[in-house]
């Protein structure tokens, strides 16, 4: 028996943040509490260092043809199975992760002013996290991508309940891990019958013999609906969403941001890969449930989102909706004239969500720094009072609305509408239904942010550089995108050509 | 030079917006000067780049074959010439009326950056981009009536914003879904090369123009924005953002629709409906924004009706109208302010023979009163006119007796639109009780308002300027 040869270039990104997660861990666990201000911020620097590494060796592999690791020969006839590949649809999550994970990084740094959030800890288990979402980008088999889910949860548990002292955190701790506990006993369950069905748990097989079975159909099709509700609990579509409000309030600001942006596109890989690589053939069976699920989900998430008045809540249910949008092209695939390139547009907007949505709760994540309340009141006369925060938060939210100046983001529903439109019309009204309705606490919102505060002078903020990198980056890159949307499209809706 | 002349019409208020808010942060006065010289600028551009037919077209956004696709033609050109002055006279009018609230240099930049978004969607000709520019507008208005509205009401300015941006961002998102039903059809989002699509697309982008012209039934949002924004904010969205719905009809919904189908006949028959109902709306309201606003949708339903009989002649109507409207329109909604500004009430029963307070203010008032109810030798007239006749003549696959119908019935609309134009010019300008005597108009008021009062005698007397241009930029727009 020969031993597998690995392609290390190709495991190289996910390799750098595990191997990163340690570094921090140890150096925690060997120098002890970081004695001052600039050591506690050593285990972040780390850790965005790892992404940048990260980001550098994946970056070498984007010219390149697909690469395959992990290969084992079939006894028979049939496609050769990998369970590691790194293409365009990998780089491109692989790109979202890691701008989502350093970003986060970076906002993790405004609790070592409160010094209840060990900052090793937090790290290392913010990049463990990470390296799951890479790993389940990469993975073409059933096995690899439910161990790479579970590497992106099981972190998180922890990360939404470290904070010492703080009972919310830990209700939205045990609440989400209740919920993710349960939703991948479900997935297991059906992966389990597809797996039964088919004898193989490799995407390309599972979906060249699910072309020919015909007896175990039914069992398979059972799998099949069972696996999308498990991962629809990942991506919080309605109905599976109600554990998303309170574990994003009781979660500190940051890790509202890390489940937001990097678990749920998690989520969205996940339920593509299973999707369109293994259940390719049944499309017309999951696609109109995916279809129901985004109307549900985007209309729930922003008739709730109307009376919210939490900021970090508001935005809970509005990222519940944005979700929605990003299901509208899996309604859209049939089997037979629309392939999984229609896909495309999921991920497009995705990147785009991520870059705008990073920007919103890094305003917040600063105001939270003074106003643990997140009342939405508190958010008054920003703009006057601290501008680079206000006028980027402004940004944000225009862009979530689908508005100019955040044309981005109005690119991003053009993306989504396009492939609706003709497949499926009706979905596509629906959505601009939606976009109306989501406008309206958009825009209560945008106001405050412009209203002068009643005595004069609103709140002024000890920014921290982090959290300004943090704010800046992201406004950039949405400003960037706003005049350029060609070059985060471009890229995007053609990965699953 | 084409593409630097047509681009910077777009991104010249824009750049001048962000000026005036520099500007203003230090001295309001100052910002608000700016405004005037860079909109006087602006307005010399738009004539500069009208003088001859160009346009610009390159790949924006490669993968969904969006192009930044820009056409200066006949059809377009009167609607940025009216754009560019139109807000000229505003930004002159903010020199002398500051609002109670301040803020007066950053409410010309937004009412820059309003001009900026209307001048795009004049000139677009790819349907993303007309999408795009036509939702530019729209937060800077929502801001305009929601933060300088009505100051005795805040809960109510709020309100009549937010119904505003929500009305038109679910027509606005109707019409991308028709737009791109258009282009998963035919494969091409520019209108050029568009012949013919679906009745759902069609239908689809009608409702969303309908909603911001605004056609009955979908108009309940105008009379209370109207009524609660500032004066400047009432004249921009009747002169302007109303003009995108009836251009965006003519330019990205006559190509999509088949002569054949029922849609324009449903279409004629709800701006019919309009035409009488905004006009008895008029007869009863008591208050004088109100009532130019609800005349607006009157006005409105003889622009649509002239583009819903699918004829060069109901093309040239229409364009005519909307210019007509803009330029009387917006000289009513300024001297309503202007009483306004003085008594502090529009309330009709409260004014009393402003003849002789005001003599100079109420001869405006009368003046665009007349000429808004379409007297011969005035711009309105034209408008209405050739509306009506383009209906009793319609595209022959249309069903002649029903336009003859809804034609006759629109000139009875014309009979009413007199009768609610002279109720009010007789409880509010004349009578035996005197209101107390102001100050007349100001230099200032006269320069902003004097371009509009020329042109509306100008394009009276001389229709030809207008309509001959756009005859010539018709083809391809009809099948």
């Amino acid at each position: 028996m020969k031993v597998q040869d690995i392609d290390w270039l190709a495991v190289a990104p996910p390799l750098v943040l595990a191997g990163a997660a340690i570094v921090v861990l140890l150096l925690d666990a060997f120098f002890g509490p970081a004695r001052t201000r600039n050591q506690a911020h050593l285990p972040a620097v780390l850790t965005v260092a790892a992404l940048i590494g990260s980001a550098v060796t994946a970056g070498a592999m984007w010219d390149d043809a697909a690469r395959s690791t992990f290969c084992i020969e079939r006894p028979l006839e049939g496609p050769l199975g990998c369970s590691f590949v790194v293409d365009r649809f990998t780089l491109v999550f692989w790109a979202i992760t890691l701008f989502g994970t350093a970003v986060v990084a970076l906002l993790g740094t405004v609790a070592i002013a409160d010094g209840r959030t060990p900052q090793g800890e937090w790290n290392f288990l913010l990049l463990s996290s990470a390296t799951g979402a890479l790993v389940i980008a990469a993975s073409r088999d059933l096995v690899t991508l439910i161990v790479a889910l579970e590497v992106v949860s099981l972190p998180a548990f922890a990360m939404a309940g470290l904070r010492h002292g703080d009972r919310r955190a830990a209700e939205a701790s045990l609440k989400f891990f209740l919920v993710s506990v349960i939703s991948t006993a479900v997935m297991l369950m059906g992966l389990s019958l597809v797996y039964g069905a088919t004898g193989t748990v490799f995407f390309d097989q599972l979906n060249a013999t699910l072309a020919v079975v015909d007896d175990t159909r039914t069992v398979a099709v059972a799998g099949a609906l069972l696996t999308v509700v498990g991962l629809a609990f990942k991506v919080a579509a309605v109905p599976f969403h109600m554990w998303v409000p309170d574990t994003y309030v009781g979660a500190p600001v940051a890790v509202a941001a890390y489940l937001s942006v990097v678990s749920k596109a998690a989520g969205f890989v996940g339920l593509m890969l299973v999707l369109t690589y293994a259940l390719p053939t049944f499309a017309d069976e999951w696609s109109p449930v995916i279809a129901v699920l985004a109307a549900l989900t985007m209309t729930v998430g922003n008739v709730l989102a109307l009376r919210q008045t939490h900021a970090v809540r508001l935005l809970a249910w509005s990222s519940v909706a944005q979700a929605g949008y990003i299901l509208v092209p899996f309604g859209a695939v049939s089997g037979s004239s629309v392939g999984r390139e229609v896909l495309g547009a999921s991920i497009g907007y995705l990147g785009i969500y991520a870059v705008i949505n990073l920007g919103a709760f890094a305003v917040a994540a600063l105001v939270g720094t003074r106003h643990h309340a997140q009342q939405l009141e508190d958010y008054r006369g920003l703009v006057r009072g601290e501008p680079g925060a206000g006028w980027a938060l402004a940004f944000a939210l225009v862009a979530l609305a689908g508005l100019p100046p955040g044309v981005v983001g109005l690119v991003a529903k053009v993306v989504v509408l396009d492939v609706a439109a003709g497949p499926a019309t009706w979905l596509a009204v629906v959505m601009a239904v939606n976009v109306a309705i989501g406008l309206v606490y958009y825009a209560r919102w945008l106001m405050v942010l412009f209203t002068p505060a009643d005595d004069g002078q609103a709140s002024r903020y000890d920014v921290p550089n982090a959290v300004a990198v943090a704010i800046g980056v992201t406004l950039t890159a949405g400003l960037t995108f706003s005049i350029f949307p060609g070059w985060i499209v471009d890229n995007a809706i053609t990965v699953l050509g | 030079m084409n593409a630097v002349l047509l681009n910077s019409l777009v991104a010249a208020p824009f750049v001048v917006a962000l000026l005036v808010m520099l500007v203003g942060r230090r001295d309001q006065g100052s910002g608000v000067g700016l405004g005037v010289v860079g909109s006087l600028a602006v307005l010399g551009w738009s004539v500069a780049a009208v003088l001859e037919d160009r346009s610009v077209d390159e790949v924006w956004i490669a993968s969904m074959d969006v192009h930044w696709h820009l056409v200066l033609d006949g059809i377009s050109a009167p609607m940025i010439l009216l754009t560019t002055l139109v807000t000229f006279c505003c930004q002159v009018a903010l020199v002398r009326h500051a609002p109670d609230c301040g803020g007066r240099a950053d409410l010309a930049a937004l009412l820059l950056l309003i001009e900026s978004g209307v001048i795009g969607a004049f000139l677009a000709a790819d349907m993303v981009l007309f999408f795009l520019f036509f939702e530019v507008a729209l937060i800077p208005m929502w801001f305009v009536i929601n933060a300088w509205g009505d100051p005795h009401d805040p809960a109510g300015r709020r309100y009549a914003a937010n119904r505003f941006l929500v009305f038109t961002v679910l027509g606005s998102a109707l019409m991308i879904v028709g737009f791109v039903l258009v282009r998963f059809e035919s494969g091409t989002f520019d209108i050029t090369q568009v012949s013919g699509a679906s009745a759902t697309a069609a239908a689809l982008v009608g409702i969303g123009l309908a909603v911001k012209t605004p056609l009955w039934p979908v108009h309940i949002w105008l009379p209370d924005a109207h009524a609660k924004a500032p004066t400047v904010g009432s004249v921009i969205l009747a002169a302007l953002l109303l003009k995108l719905g009836t251009y965006g009809f003519i330019r990205f919904w006559l190509p999509l629709v088949d002569p054949d189908s029922a849609i324009l006949p449903v279409f004629a028959a709800l701006a019919t409906v309009g035409i009488v109902y905004g006009a008895l709306a008029c007869l009863a309201q008591t208050e004088l924004k109100r009532l130019i606003a609800y005349s607006s949708v009157g006005h409105m339903g003889f622009v649509v009706l002239a583009v819903a009989s699918y004829t060069t002649i109901g093309v040239q109507a229409a364009i005519y109208a909307s210019v007509a409207h803009g330029l009387i329109t917006g000289l009513l909604f300024f001297a309503a302010g202007a009483i306004k500004d003085r008594y502090g009430t529009g309330d009709l029963h409260e004014l009393k023979a402003l003849y002789g307070a005001v003599p100079r203010l109420a001869g405006v008032l009368a003046f665009a009163s007349v000429a808004s109810l379409g007297l011969p030798g005035l711009a309105g007239f034209w408008g209405e006119m050739l509306a009506i006749r383009a209906a009793l003549f319609p595209h022959e696959a249309l069903p002649q007796e029903t336009f003859v119908v809804l034609s006759v019935i629109a000139a009875f609309g014309v009979i009413l639109t007199s009768a609610y134009f002279l109720r009010m010019m007789r409880i509010t300008l004349q009578g035996p009780t005197l209101s107390e005597p102001k100050a007349d108009l100001h230099a200032l008021e006269w320069l902003a308002w004097s371009p509009l009062l020329i042109l509306t005698v100008l394009l009276g007397v001389a229709p030809g300027l207008l309509l001959k241009p756009v005859a010539d930029a018709m083809a391809g727009v009809l099948r």
